[in-house]
């Protein structure tokens, strides 16, 4: 494979650019959803930038490393777990069909959702290595969740690539690019509809869990463990694991966007060129807050933490199953 | 005809680099000092004293603690299913060729 010179410094720009915006984008939904739940609980909530105020706060306070912590692994876990996350962010349409993913072409579906186990797995190293029992605990838990969510999304995933597969044979549909340009749900009878709709339900469940937000935070539970893994984080570590969390929202939301709504609004409307774009980022954009909206927030307002053996249960059984059944329902011929 | 996922990890890894890179950088902006060897490095247990190094033990056992808990009714009858002793397991190895010789002969005959 040849790159040119002048490609690979558009990529390394194209990653540094989409690095800042994506990291933009999560701190602001962030603070959209401290807003929201706020409201939903009759407070008025937090400024929409608070985030942003808390990431530069994180930033001038103390780096506090434990005395008994294993230093390099410590310090080196929330590096690895932003870096990770963004580098989902490359294979990803973010924005819409006009925008080409920076890596599109060198990765696919089955990539990505490998690469998300990434940050947790630097979360779950960072804790064990801070030797706070607080930290162990929240990493065990963590570890638990991540091999319960695993399964129901692989199913979704596979659903949507072997029904794309059916329709367009010979097409590359692992790719994301592909993916989302090939919406599903106009060319699906009744049954793959409903087939589809198990399989959004399935993912609905499956994000808090990557995001470990209410009703699957066991591994922070503030009350019980006193924010388990990041017990002993502090300062410009711990300032890197709130933007690798806030990253990780947008990367799961477009990844939810790719695979269930990829939609565009400027054929609709008629527009194209780079007005056309621009409205499609900004449609793009409007689709992502409505996503992170039912899949983060409605979530945490309603619902209470789950007990640690209802994870792995409600993962391995319940969403299993749903997503199983929406499988099926998609290999239904039309 | 069937398409195959795809993936360049030398790609992949480059990205990763880069954006390491970048993150050590932000990271360098951040304030570096604390205050070594005073209570701000003892880890926080509740007020409790943190147990000595010696005595923190993580078995897998409870790592895996919650898919124990919820697989109860598999893992409780295999665990007793191994006692360790020699005898139970040739048993164990003798009934399996048994069915395995039982399962090929009638697959032979079919």
């Amino acid at each position: 494979m040849i790159i040119t010179s002048g490609a690979a410094l558009g990529a390394v720009i194209g990653t540094i650019g989409l690095a800042a915006f994506g990291i933009f984008c999560g701190l602001l939904y962030k603070g959209f959803d401290r807003k929201i739940a706020a409201h939903m609980q009759s407070r008025t909530g937090p400024p929409v930038i608070q985030p942003f105020l808390d990431v530069s706060k994180f930033m001038i306070k103390d780096t506090v490393q434990p005395e008994r912590a294993l230093a390099w692994l410590y310090n080196a876990a929330p590096i690895i777990s932003l870096a990770s996350v963004i580098t989902v962010l490359l294979y990803l349409p973010f924005g819409g069909l006009t925008f080409t993913p920076v890596l599109s072409g060198y990765g696919d579906l089955i990539l990505v959702v490998y690469l998300l186990i990434l940050p947790a797995l630097a979360m779950v190293a960072g804790g064990f290595a801070s030797s706070s029992p607080f930290a162990t605990v929240g990493a065990q838990r963590r570890m638990i969740t991540m091999m319960s969510y695993e399964f129901p999304l692989a199913v979704v995933a596979i659903a949507i690539a072997w029904k794309l597969n059916q329709l367009y044979p010979g097409g590359s549909v692992f790719g994301l690019a592909f993916i989302y340009s090939h919406p599903l749900w106009g060319q699906i009878g009744p049954s793959g509809i409903i087939g589809m709709l198990l399989l959004l339900f399935a993912i609905v469940v499956v994000t808090p869990g990557q995001l470990a937000t209410v009703p699957f935070d066991i591994c922070e539970a503030s009350p019980e463990i006193a924010e388990g893994l990041t017990a002993e984080y502090s300062g410009r570590n711990f300032a890197l694991f709130y933007l690798a969390d806030a990253a990780k929202m947008v990367a799961i939301g477009t990844l939810t966007i790719a695979l269930f709504f990829p939609y565009d609004i400027s054929p609709l409307i008629g527009i194209g060129g780079i007005p056309g774009s621009f409205i499609d980022f900004l449609f793009f954009l409007v689709k992502l807050f409505l996503v992170v909206t039912l899949m983060v927030t409605l979530p945490r307002v309603a619902m209470a933490r789950l007990k640690v053996s209802q994870v792995p249960s409600i993962y391995w059984s319940a969403t299993t199953a749903i997503a199983i059944v929406g499988l099926i329902l998609l290999m239904i011929p039309n | 005809m069937v398409s195959l996922p795809f993936w360049n990890p030398i790609i992949c890894i480059i990205a990763l680099v880069i954006l390491i890179a970048v993150t050590c950088l932000f990271r360098s902006r951040g304030q570096k000092k604390y205050k070594e060897g005073t209570a701000q490095t003892q880890i926080f247990l509740s007020g409790e004293e943190p147990p000595a190094v010696e005595q923190i033990h993580i078995k897998s056992h409870n790592i895996y603690w919650g898919f124990f808990q919820i697989l109860k009714r598999y893992y409780d009858p295999s665990v007793r299913a191994h006692t360790g002793i020699i005898n139970d397991y040739i048993i164990w190895f003798i009934a399996l060729v048994a069915l395995t010789t039982v399962i090929l002969f009638i697959a032979s005959l079919t």
